[in-house]
């Protein structure tokens, strides 16, 4: 029989672990980007992922921001909508239920106004059945209550958490906002409280105005910038933060492809969210799936585990043991 | 129902008014299931720049040729891309979304439809499938009002004539037809005719659709607005294209409906019209853009 030299060997091994959690590939949709799950489920199959990470859930439903809540922008989309959301009653009677169905696990990210909130929610949410994570969300720029005052300051950050921690024993994601100057000394004040996992970044705060009427664009006036604008601002508070702590790192932001996701993983991530790119192409997350897949098998690697993290940061020369400065080809 | 992306072949793509452009698209999945009032949100170019796909509603459904026709207006960057599209290419659509027009329950009642603009696109389906739903029985006569800016920026009488519908034309500068607002011609139209429709169509510029709304509501007529915003995913995931609505259970506590997954098209007296702040009206474009 003839040799396809095309034809690869065994199926790449995409499972990861990320410290308690074990997820059957890396690829997981941001909040706020994917619903409650069901809205995408004419475009592809749920089971395929590695975990939806489901709208920002708070204690008592939420009606969200005045409109205009989002505006385009290049490469990108600045959003206010306020953490829209059905309250974690609704959640529990109704959304949860029918995205267990699908067969994928479920991230339920959660906010509230005071640590006590969070607590709260988090106490509700550890009982319920079919949760793999809480995410908690301490770094949304779009309201006026908790949200980035809680993710910007390290104390306040380590409050939250360690609240949460007392409340459930669901393993913890905390997500990062970038809206600060030392990204790294969050990452480490949460991971001392008790986050088990981190995710970064959320939006980037921004604005967009309107030159003939003088008004912002954003009936909230300022939102946060989202889309592939803010990936290489994503991915350098990723590597920040993997070289912080020594807890698993999700990447986010700007991800619109499998070569997008895998430049999360290479500097340290050990897993992604899809976000905005879920609005313009529904079926993006399963597609880099596939995407990751197809390139662990042209690299010829066995599994994600063996390319995560690997970036060189070495010299372009190694030869050059001493130092990385310039080399006088024409010396002998 | 279901909902999927289908490229489609474009089959033309060409001006027919002033910045107004028909693209007629071989994409026979949504046209199998696509209704009355609802949209699709097509990406008009590939890439990153502009991000977000184009909400725009089907101007005519032909289920039989697998074909859909979008009227587009170019207003910015996605439309302008949009009218370059040249016939044989693809384009990516999503649908069909949003809750489409609900037919009128008489069949014989005198129906008045309301077109402002661009607004002309969505009710040109629905005009014809009640038009056609008509031709065996006595009935009321169908009335579209059409205005536009001026003369250019209305699509051609011709395109009228195969429908039975009565066409009363105005134009903001009096270049054609009634001059003033369509809605204007509508309220002197009506009272001087002593018609009074059973039920109204309406599809424009919000300002437009807030008149035809008050006119509608002070004479207890109902009427269904097809509404437009910004919108990104058109699913109902990332809630940007929210309106501000009456509480349903009555309270005056703040609400919201979203124009892709509640609607678009909508009753007059479920909006909370004095909410509505002024970004939601839209801006010039800049020429250099």
């Amino acid at each position: 029989m003839a040799q396809n030299p095309q034809a690869t060997a065994a199926v790449p091994d995409l499972s990861v672990r990320l410290g308690p959690l074990r997820l059957k590939n890396p690829v997981m949709t941001a909040s706020g980007t994917f619903g409650y799950g069901e809205e995408f489920a004419d475009f592809l199959d749920l089971g395929c992922l590695g975990a939806v990470v489901v709208k920002g859930i708070s204690l008592l439903p939420r009606p969200g921001n005045p409109p205009p809540r989002i505006v385009e922008t290049p490469a990108g989309m600045i959003n206010a909508i306020g953490l829209e959301n059905v309250g974690v009653e609704v959640f529990l009677a109704s959304r949860l239920p029918r995205l267990r169905e699908r067969g994928v696990p479920v991230i339920v990210n959660i906010f509230g106004n005071t640590v006590e909130e969070y607590a709260e929610l988090a106490s509700r949410l550890d009982g319920a059945a079919g949760i793999e994570a809480l995410e908690i969300n301490i770094s949304c720029p779009n309201v006026k209550q908790g949200g980035m005052i809680f993710g910007t300051d390290p104390a306040m950050a380590a409050k939250v958490v360690e609240a949460v921690r007392l409340s459930t024993g669901l393993p913890l994601i905390t997500k990062l906002t970038p809206n600060v100057t030392r990204i790294g000394e969050i990452a480490r004040a949460v991971v001392d409280a008790g986050s088990d996992i981190l995710s970064c970044i959320n939006t980037v705060a921004a604005m967009a105005v309107d030159i003939f009427s003088r008004r912002p664009k954003l009936a909230n006036v300022m939102g946060g910038l989202s889309g592939p604008a803010i990936r290489p601002v994503a991915l350098r508070c990723t590597y920040e933060v993997v070289r912080s702590v020594n807890v698993p790192v999700i990447g986010v932001g700007g991800i619109t492809g499998a070569a997008d996701a895998l430049e999360f993983l290479l500097v340290g991530a050990r897993a992604v969210q899809v976000g905005t790119a879920n609005f313009i192409n529904p079926a993006t997350a399963v597609e880099i799936v596939e995407g990751i897949e197809r390139f662990l098998q042209v690299q010829g690697l066995a599994g994600i585990e063996e390319y995560i993290g690997t970036l060189d940061t070495g010299c372009l020369f190694p030869f050059a043991e001493e130092s990385c400065e310039w080399i006088d080809l024409k010396q002998p | 129902m279901g909902k999927m992306q289908e490229d489609a072949r474009i089959i033309r793509n060409e001006e027919v008014a002033r910045m107004t452009w028909l693209m007629r698209l071989h994409s026979p999945w949504i046209a199998a299931r696509a209704r009355p009032g609802q949209f699709g949100m097509v990406r008009v170019r590939e890439g990153i720049d502009p991000l977000l796909r184009r909400p725009l509603s089907f101007h005519r459904i032909h289920p039989g040729k697998g074909e859909i026709e979008l009227l587009y207006r170019v207003a910015g960057k996605g439309t302008w891309w949009l009218s370059r599209c040249q016939p044989d290419s693809l384009v990516n659509i999503t649908g069909p979304l949003g809750n489409g027009f609900t037919m009128p329950d008489n069949p014989s009642a005198a129906i008045a439809l309301v077109a402002g603009g661009i607004g002309i696109a969505p009710l040109f389906e629905l005009m014809v499938r009640i038009s056609e739903s008509r031709s065996k029985i006595k009935a009321e006569a169908i009335h579209l009002f059409y205005g536009a800016r001026n003369a250019h920026e209305l699509l051609p009488a011709a395109v009228f004539e195969s429908t039975d519908v009565s066409v009363h034309w105005s134009t903001d500068d009096g270049s054609f037809g009634f001059s003033g607002y369509v809605t204007d011609l509508l309220d002197e139209w009506t009272a001087h005719a002593g018609f009074r429709p059973s039920e109204l169509f309406a599809c424009g510029p919000l300002a437009m659709q807030h008149n035809v709304a008050r006119w509608a509501l002070a004479r207890d007529i109902p009427v269904q607005l097809s509404l437009e915003s910004l919108m990104a995913c058109g699913i109902g995931a990332c809630l940007g294209c929210a309106l501000p609505a009456v509480h349903p259970g009555g309270s005056s506590a703040e609400h919201y409906v979203h124009v892709c997954k509640d609607g678009p098209i909508f009753s007059a007296g479920s909006i909370q019209w004095r909410k509505i702040r002024k970004q939601q009206l839209p801006s010039p474009i800049f020429p250099c853009d």
